[in-house]
């Protein structure tokens, strides 16, 4: 089999997941629809937390003259990507245990690779649809109106930001999938990134050493480069360190994942645990 | 003589034992002490049916899952059409269809075509088939009425058809089958079991695997019979020889017989 053929493939499989999450998910068009409005809270959320906490210190720290709000916006939309990526594999494989796919999924032809970047395909381009709302929203009712912005930068930041986080999800898909239950990685991960990663803050307010922390772990990077590229249209060479520190991430993290999620793998078929809950 | 479908070589499997609490964080890697298999040696040859009967916890279930790839033998080999289930697993898994009679394995919201055609690309059918290879499964499986259904709607009897459905796919030559008829009423599993006789193993030469607790269902289907006890072989003839050898009228009695009777070495040769 070719190599372009053997690639069509994959990405026919990748999509045939898509597809089937989102006939899933279409079952369920109310929970959508209130999504969408949860979305609007949260927004609202910010909008009015921004006009209490507003400071001249707090908007020297933000890029491109733009106020808290679009900081903050711009910081949980992304955020959520993080969490994402974290939860994305493990639920896929949680659900696939629970309705008794996995083992259906597991005797066929598709490697372990494509069933979990497949099982991540629908929930990434779903929280892509909800950023794009929360960000709608806040334009549309609460004057989020960045003064210029860098969408393909803004696009490649993203893609980078995936990646990297994808390798935290596998990862700690890995751990659920030989302890099955209560993930502290996770909770550390998302901990230490929302208190250190510039979500709802910017980094430089922090102390030195919680500055250096946030230098080695990858949302820092992303919620970075995605507000230089959102709110203040940063050229290349600025987004660069961002996208190259990703890519750093990506690069060790996602054959890390790939190499513990296998071993992961093989310990519960030794052990027989493979579709225990 | 062409080579076997199925082969088994000195299979052992012992699972660690299965600790919670403070035991399960302290060895979190525990030794592998209790057998599920010992020494098991068999081999099905191509077209042929065999059964695999035995009390709960003989190991029946574990033998499956360790031929289907998804439970790595402690020793020994096993092969499909010639392809180690753990070194050559991605091909080995080419080779079988598998299905397990307590198998809910679908996604209930989503219709009956749409998990076949899912299972289908996963299994590498080319997209231009599966719409026909799909309609052909439910056809053969009498399902075909009801593909545009929501699998949450469907009786146990029609899952099951399902997943004999989806089990055949991609047309392997060899299927596994585990308890296929359980928790089918009487008129379905007979269905289930002439679908299996006639279409399957008569009707396309398949090879046949399947662990049943039911004696007739075995003499209906099977040309042998295998009885585990313990995680060994106890014996694996035809129901004919099995009968002769004890000296009963009946498989039943000859089942009975050979399972009160200390375990025999070698009987799967």
């Amino acid at each position: 089999m070719s190599a372009l053929s053997s690639g069509r493939r994959t990405l026919g499989k990748i999509a045939a997941f898509f597809l089937r999450d989102f006939a899933i998910a279409r079952g369920y068009r109310g929970a959508f629809v209130l999504e969408m409005f949860e979305a609007l809270f949260g927004v609202a959320t910010f909008y009015y937390l921004s006009k209490f906490v507003s400071s001249p210190e707090l908007s020297s720290a933000i890029p491109g003259g733009n106020n808290y709000f679009a900081f903050a916006l711009v910081g949980f939309a992304f955020f959520d990507y993080l969490g994402i990526s974290l939860t994305a594999f493990e639920s896929s494989i949680e659900e696939a245990r629970q309705n008794r796919t996995l083992e259906a999924l597991l005797v066929t032809q598709t490697p372990l690779p494509v069933i979990l970047a497949g099982s991540a395909a629908y929930p990434f381009a779903s929280l892509a649809l909800r950023t794009i709302v929360y960000l709608a929203w806040g334009y549309l009712l609460f004057g989020f109106a960045p003064h210029s912005v860098n969408w393909l930068g803004a696009i490649v930041i993203l893609l980078a930001s995936i990646l990297a986080f994808a390798g935290l999800g596998i990862l700690s898909a890995s751990y659920s999938m030989i302890f099955k239950r209560g993930n502290p990685a996770k909770w550390l991960v998302l901990g230490v990134s929302g208190l250190v990663g510039g979500m709802m803050y910017p980094v430089s307010i922090l102390p030195r050493p919680l500055q250096i922390l946030s230098r080695i772990i990858p949302v820092t990077y992303s919620l970075e480069g995605m507000r230089a590229a959102l709110l203040s249209g940063a050229s290349w060479p600025v987004l660069w360190p961002s996208i190259g520190a990703l890519l750093i991430f990506a690069a060790v993290l996602i054959p890390a994942s790939f190499v513990v999620f296998a071993w992961a793998l093989r310990r519960t078929k030794i052990t027989g645990t493979l579709t225990h809950i | 003589m062409p080579a076997p479908a199925i082969s088994v070589e000195n299979l052992q499997k012992y699972f660690p034992p299965a600790l919670s609490g403070w035991k399960a964080l302290v060895y979190p890697v525990a030794r592998a002490t209790q057998c599920a298999l010992e020494n098991v040696s068999f081999s099905v040859m191509p077209g042929e049916s065999v059964a695999i009967m035995g009390p709960n916890g003989a190991g029946k279930s574990t033998l499956f899952r360790i031929l289907a790839t998804l439970v790595i033998p402690t020793r020994g080999h096993a092969a499909i059409n010639g392809f180690d289930v753990e070194s050559d697993a991605r091909r080995t898994r080419s080779q079988f269809g598998y299905h397990t009679g307590g198998d809910e394995g679908f996604y209930a919201r989503l219709t009956a075509r749409a998990n076949l055609a899912f299972f289908a690309a996963m299994n590498d059918l080319p997209s231009a088939e599966i719409a026909s290879r799909t309609s052909a499964a439910a056809e053969r499986m009498g399902i075909a009425d009801s593909l545009d259904r929501q699998v949450r709607t469907f009786s146990t009897g029609m899952t099951h058809r399902l997943g004999l459905a989806r089990a055949i796919l991609h047309d392997p030559s060899v299927l596994l089958l585990d308890e296929p008829t359980r928790s089918l009423d009487p008129l379905a599993a007979a269905d289930f079991r002439k679908l299996l006789k006639d279409d399957l193993v008569r009707g396309h030469g398949t090879t046949l695997l399947f662990s049943s607790h039911s004696v007739a269902e075995v003499e209906e289907i099977a040309d042998r019979v295998m009885l585990l006890e313990k995680g060994r072989i106890a014996a694996f003839d035809t129901p004919a020889r099995l009968r002769a050898s004890t000296g009963t009228a009946s498989l039943s009695d000859a089942v009975t017989r050979l399972m009160r009777t200390p375990s025999v070495d070698g009987a799967g040769q």
